[in-house]
């Protein structure tokens, strides 16, 4: 099987690296155009400094961006082994 | 990655490497020309990553792109967020001057400046440090566990570990100020979020620089994909020269190789123990080869011994490799020039002539208009006012488009720290008979007291009853 051929560290890190690429636009695009202090309406309670929100901002671009890279992956795999067959 | 399972498998010489099962790569140490220039590369960059951070200029950190405190301080110019475009900008221009630097002398990015090959150089001269050279290293990875293997390969990790930390404290130190940090460091008080980055960006180089090395330019590299795009004939690139070299084979340094029927190429493979990615140049063009030259310089060496002429392996073109003359100048590179060029000047320009103030005018939406007691008309809006200059102005506001228009506001004077936005209210007071339409155009001009340019003017619409 085609899925069988690719190793899970190969698949990892063709899921994780251009997300993280990706990321870093995001966050960088993103954060420029919003100051975190200015994203809580009621007054920032939580005590996340401007860096932590540009922190969990960033993870967050990255893991949104990683689950658009597995469905990908998962549907070119799937389809090349449907052809195969 | 760096997996202890990963560490095991390479002592039995052939490791399930990322991407293929490859033997691992011991690139043989070379000297000559290209490495030194390489040393020169790689002290300069290491030497400005790790010092930059340190340096001050006027009273702030010299280049810091201050996250927390939401600016941007490269030397003489401050950043604010607004100015997200000359980031992109200079982004853009980096990645032209990468095309137009690859069109002309292919992948010299990737042998002597990416900080993929920077770190590995690194990592690698700690390697050889500390293990010896490649044959050492080669015998010792093949020894079974024992004291003497423990202990160095232990000194390796630590000194590994060590460079990493620093590297990821480096890097956390050019997005918040590097001398607090180490203050805080130092005093085992580092915020949450800044001990994650050091350790990410620390992990990030031990991976990339102690592991993964050639798999990274291979695999995982974007510009390794992409970069034959910008070749051409003339772009310079390292080649074996089969025409001279072949047919190869050992000879003793009395035998003339002519007689023999044998080309230059007396096959001692040290072209291939050099390779840092582990390709045989011999074999032509692949994309595997980073241009390192670590094999002209190893082949060149061979050539003086043997009492041949250098350049077997050499920095040549396509065009010069079949018999033709290098063309410099060529379209390609003229078009690369141009639109790199007219985008740097651009780029300079709108930086240097920009105005470090911002003035937003927005209109007040609950009512058009009012009629005041004494029968004037009033419109009422919110400035705000962003000064991106260094230091706190106060500026004088003033209005036209309407004959005998009142300013009024709260505030004593408009006074704006440095980076700060100031927002102010202010209504503007005309007389009916002022008016000649119902909707007038109105200037609002904000300039600094005792600073002329530095100044801005804003539209706006001023509503009546007509």
């Amino acid at each position: 099987m085609a899925e069988q051929g690719i190793p899970n560290i190969q698949k990892c890190i063709a899921v994780l690296w251009p997300s993280f690429l990706v990321a870093i636009v995001a966050t960088g695009l993103f954060f420029s155009a919003f100051d975190p202090d200015d994203l809580y309406p009621f007054g920032n309670e939580t005590g996340i400094s401007r860096l932590g929100a540009y922190s969990i901002g960033f993870l967050a671009f990255w893991l949104v961006s990683a689950v658009s890279g597995v469905g990908t992956l998962y549907f070119a795999v799937t389809n090349c082994m449907r052809q195969k067959r | 990655m760096a997996t202890p399972a990963a560490a095991r498998k390479t002592d039995e010489q052939v490791e399930q490497s990322l991407y293929a099962r490859a033997e691992k790569i011991y690139p043989r140490e070379v000297h000559g020309l290209y490495a030194r220039l390489r040393v020169l590369g790689v002290l300069g960059l290491l030497g400005i990553y790790y010092i930059m951070p340190w340096l001050q200029w006027d009273g702030h950190q010299a280049l810091l792109f201050d996250l927390p405190a939401r600016k941007f301080h490269i030397f003489f110019i401050t950043l604010w967020p607004q100015d997200f475009i000359y980031l992109a900008a200079l982004l853009i221009i980096a990645g032209l001057t990468l095309f137009f630097v690859t069109a002309l002398w292919g992948r010299i990015w990737c042998g002597y400046a990416c900080p993929q090959t920077v770190w590995t150089e690194a990592f690698l001269w700690i390697e050889r440090k500390i293990e010896g050279s490649r044959l050492q290293q080669q015998k010792l990875d093949a020894q079974p566990m024992n004291v003497r293997k423990f202990r160095i390969k232990a000194t390796k990790q630590f000194l590994w570990l060590a460079l990493a930390a620093w590297t990821g404290f480096t890097f956390v130190g050019y997005f918040t100020p590097v001398i607090e940090l180490g203050q805080r460091l130092l005093a085992f008080e580092l915020g949450p979020w800044e001990t994650f980055w050091v350790v990410f960006y620390g992990f990030a180089t031990y991976g990339n620089a102690g592991f993964m090395r050639e798999q990274v330019c291979k695999y995982m590299c974007p510009y390794a994909r992409f970069q034959s795009a910008m070749f051409d004939k003339d772009t310079l690139i390292v080649s074996y020269i089969p025409t001279r070299g072949e047919p190869r084979g050992a000879r003793k340094r009395s035998v003339d190789p002519k007689e023999k029927g044998l080309g230059d190429c007396i096959d001692c493979t040290l072209c291939v123990q050099v390779c840092p990615t582990g390709i045989d140049i011999r074999n032509g063009l692949q994309y595997e080869c980073i241009a390192c030259s670590a094999c002209i310089d190893a082949c060149d060496d061979v050539m003086d011994k043997m009492g041949y002429d250098r350049g077997l392996i050499k920095y040549t073109t396509e065009d010069e490799m079949h018999g033709g003359k290098t063309h410099v100048i060529r379209a390609r590179i003229i078009v690369y020039a141009t639109i790199l060029l007219g985008i740097m000047a651009i780029f300079a320009w709108s930086l240097f002539s920009r105005t470090p103030l911002g003035l937003d005018v927005i209109r007040d939406r609950n009512q058009l208009y009012r009629e005041t007691n004494e029968g004037l008309i009033e419109n009422v809006y919110i400035l705000k006012v962003l000064n991106m200059d260094d230091v706190a102005h106060t500026f004088e506001l003033k209005v036209s488009g309407i004959e005998g228009a009142r300013l009024h506001m709260d505030m004593p004077e408009i006074r704006v720290d440095s980076g700060a936005v100031l927002e102010l209210p202010v209504s503007l007071r005309v007389e009916e008979g002022a008016l000649e339409a119902r909707s007038t155009g109105i200037e609002f001009e904000l300039a600094a007291k005792g600073d002329p340019a530095l100044a801005v003017t804003e539209e706006a619409r001023f509503l009546g009853p007509m």
